[in-house]
């Protein structure tokens, strides 16, 4: 009997183990393999494996144990079944905000020795990232394979309508289970450290720290029991990004120290668990990137060396991680956007505030301080919300035809957006919610995405005084340069999308797939 | 943080707003990432109450009924929200005592007021006596006595209700604060955080 038809999980191993018993059937009975009956039943049944199980049935067919060729088949095939049967890991590293023009320059450069090597190895792709393209909507729809409308986050910032309140969205806002959850609940073990949006961790089968949205070590770790061990390795949630603005040395050394923990507590972690998933989120090139991105560009004399060798260290440190890990194991290396220089930040809601759509009391601090004569208001990174009656707390735009006018006017104006001091475009185009989102959690959505031009950093604060400024921060999100890197394997795609990676990783791990999983396995 | 389900049960004349407001709550909670699972009184009258009439026994087996099923869902995790004009206080304790994690919302209006509303046209039937066993005309209702939370809604917009009902549930620990998880100097901490990075 066929695993496929015991309704079985239908993984190659199964169909190859299944195989295996009608052989070893055939042997016992001292009668020859009927192979094309094998093939049959296989067809029967649309085994997904028929094409790689095909290659070994032709090699038995007409056989018994008394050929010579069974013995020297058999012992192929038993070698072939002895490594598909082998336990398989998952390592998963993620350098959030590496463009893969960047990570391709370099490692082209021989700057990254252990990124060559990867790449040398399997895949290596430029990905597209999510709209809007922040590391908690990009790694939430990662480490769900969903779209935003299923997982419920947009954004570091989103509201609340009714009551219309701003809040900091966490893993109790993402309303569907992750990658990591639905491998503990298939008996996986499981290590996870620093992925956005794990704040407040939620039960794994093994470990899970939480982000830089965890206010500390104390309340960081699941189980808790583990929270002594790593705040004993000195292990820090995350750089203090305002240090970037005074002291871009003690920065530095600050990413480093916070780099090099994350690598000890992994280190102490893996030899501590007998993982099958291993993930650990280095935020730190993010970091550096916001704050350092244009000096890396400019080729400033100073700090583009230490940029590079900041970078050269998160190659060691990979490095160093894979030499935990054991042969065999499936390597993943990931970034969730790209980057660039900031030209200028955008605060969109100056705009809308001028232009008549976002109506302010005079000491407003936040769009929470809008009156209802606001017909539309707008969050980081350029999500514009229309003022909607019965859905926002002082909404007063009818749904409907009125809502629909507004959103025209609004897309045709956005287009029109020019930087005061340049003259130059910032939109490039606008989607609308409901054409980038499906899911019941589209009510959160917001109805227009403004997408701008590479460079103008959408802002979502209020009464700046200006639409555009030259801020702080001089690296901001690109959309088309994530980067992916898959040791030994091919991509089924040319233009990988993060949400592929979920179910491509549960492929390998042997575990089912949700079916309202958005993302297709692509290795 | 209590993480378990529980039940809001919507009390109150015909017309007076449970629907609405109840199907506002379900919206809401949804939105928090939570199981709801709305029984409307005249939706479940059409299938799990096919069948029973307006006799004080009939709507007393009604109320045991959606009650008994908020009751499977409050214990499996699930927020159910119940709302019926359910004008005995006696059933509705006794579903209160039942299900545990229990939410009475009293929608109040005056009958004056609802008559002058009559949406579904029933009150001006009611009052010209071609309706018998009508509540708050032809039929009893008995207010709730200390009901967590009491709307008034010839007073109170339905977004005011709702505004009440959602702190309501937050005060006694049955949802979530919308800025979770944080004391006020954590939230501090990470705002601060969300700040330097240009997001705040």
């Amino acid at each position: 009997m066929l695993c496929c038809q015991v309704g079985h999980l239908t993984t190659q191993r199964d169909c190859f183990a299944s195989l295996a018993m009608t052989l070893l059937d055939s042997r016992h009975s001292g009668q020859a393999y009927r192979g094309n009956d094998t093939t049959e039943q296989l067809r029967a049944v649309r085994c997904p494996h028929l094409t790689a199980l095909e290659d070994w049935i032709p090699a038995f067919a007409g056989m018994t144990p008394q050929n010579s060729s069974f013995k020297i088949q058999n012992s192929k095939f038993l070698r072939a079944m002895s490594l598909l049967r082998k336990k398989k890991h998952v390592l998963v590293i993620g350098i959030d905000g590496t463009p893969f023009t960047f990570l391709k320059k370099h490692i082209e450069a021989g700057d990254f020795p252990t990124l060559k090597s990867l790449s040398e190895q399997g895949a290596f792709a430029q990905m597209d990232s999510v709209q809007p393209c922040i590391s908690s909507v990009a790694w939430s729809t990662y480490m769900t394979g969903k779209n935003p409308g299923k997982h419920g986050i947009f954004g570091f910032v989103d509201r609340t309508p009714n009551p219309f309140r701003i809040i900091i969205p966490n893993s109790k806002n993402m309303t569907s289970e992750t990658l990591w959850e639905i491998l503990s609940r298939n008996g996986k073990r499981v290590i996870v450290i620093n992925v956005p949006v794990t704040y407040p961790p939620r039960q794994v089968n093994g470990v899970l720290i939480g982000c830089f949205l965890s206010p500390d070590i104390q309340k960081a770790v699941y189980p808790p029991s583990l929270m002594p061990a790593i705040r004993a390795r000195g292990y820090r949630i995350d750089v203090d990004a305002w240090q970037a603005r005074t002291d871009k040395e003690a920065f530095l050394n600050n990413l480093y120290y916070t780099l090099n923990k994350r690598l000890e507590v992994s280190q102490y972690l893996m030899k501590e668990i007998d993982w099958d998933f291993f993930q650990l989120h280095i935020m730190e090139t993010d970091r550096i990137n916001h704050f350092f991105w244009e000096h890396y560009e400019n080729e400033d004399p100073k700090w583009s060396p230490r940029f590079l060798d900041f970078y050269r260290r998160v190659d060691a440190v990979i490095g160093e991680l894979l030499g935990m890990a054991r042969d065999g194991d499936q390597v993943i290396i990931l970034s969730d956007h790209g980057f660039c220089t900031v030209k200028k930040e955008v605060y969109l809601n100056q705009a809308l505030e001028e232009k008549g759509f976002l109506v302010l009391k005079a000491d407003a601090k936040s769009v929470a301080d809008m009156l209802p004569e606001t017909r539309a208001y707008s969050l980081i990174p350029g999500r514009i919300f229309v003022n909607q009656e019965g859905r926002e707390e002082k909404g007063t735009v009818e749904i409907g035809s009125h809502t629909e006018e507004i959103l025209e006017e609004l897309e045709e104006w956005l287009l029109t957006l020019k930087d005061d001091g340049t003259g130059e475009r910032i939109i490039k185009e606008t989607i609308r919610g409901d054409k980038l989102y499906h899911g019941d959690q589209l009510p959160m959505a917001p109805d227009l995405m403004a997408i701008p031009y590479d460079g103008f950093d959408m802002k979502g604060n209020v009464k700046p005084g200006k639409l555009t400024f030259k801020g702080d921060l001089v690296g901001t999100h690109t959309f088309h340069d994530a980067a992916l890197l898959v040791r030994g394997q091919q991509l089924s795609v040319e233009r990988p999308q993060l949400m592929n990676l979920m179910p491509s990783i549960l492929g390998i791990l042997e575990v089912n797939t949700p079916k309202d999983v958005d993302g297709e396995p692509i290795f | 943080m209590k993480d378990m389900g529980f039940t809001v049960w919507f009390t109150g004349l015909s017309g007076s707003g449970k629907t609405t407001i109840a199907e506002l709550l379900q919206e809401q909670l949804i939105r928090r990432g939570l199981k709801v699972e709305l029984l409307d009184g005249d939706v479940v009258r059409q299938n799990l109450s096919k069948g029973l009439g307006f006799s004080k026994e009939d709507r007393d087996t009604n109320i045991r009924r959606i009650g008994f099923v908020c009751g499977l869902l409050t214990r499996n995790g699930v927020v159910a929200i119940g709302a019926a004009i359910s004008p005995y206080k006696a059933i509705r304790d006794e579903n209160r005592r039942q299900i545990g994690n229990f939410v009475e919302v009293y929608m109040s209006c005056p009958l004056e007021v609802l008559a002058e509303r009559d949406v579904k046209g029933l009150y001006r039937k009611a009052l010209a006596g071609e309706l018998k066993n009508f509540t708050g005309v032809s039929d009893p209702y008995e207010p709730p006595e200390n009901p967590e939370v009491v709307c008034e809604t010839d007073k109170e917009t339905p977004e005011e209700c709702l505004r009440k009902i959602l702190t309501k549930l937050e005060e006694m620990g049955y949802i979530a604060p919308d800025r979770r998880d944080y004391t006020p100097e954590e939230e501090k901490k990470i705002e601060e955080r969300l700040r330097a990075l240009g997001y705040l």
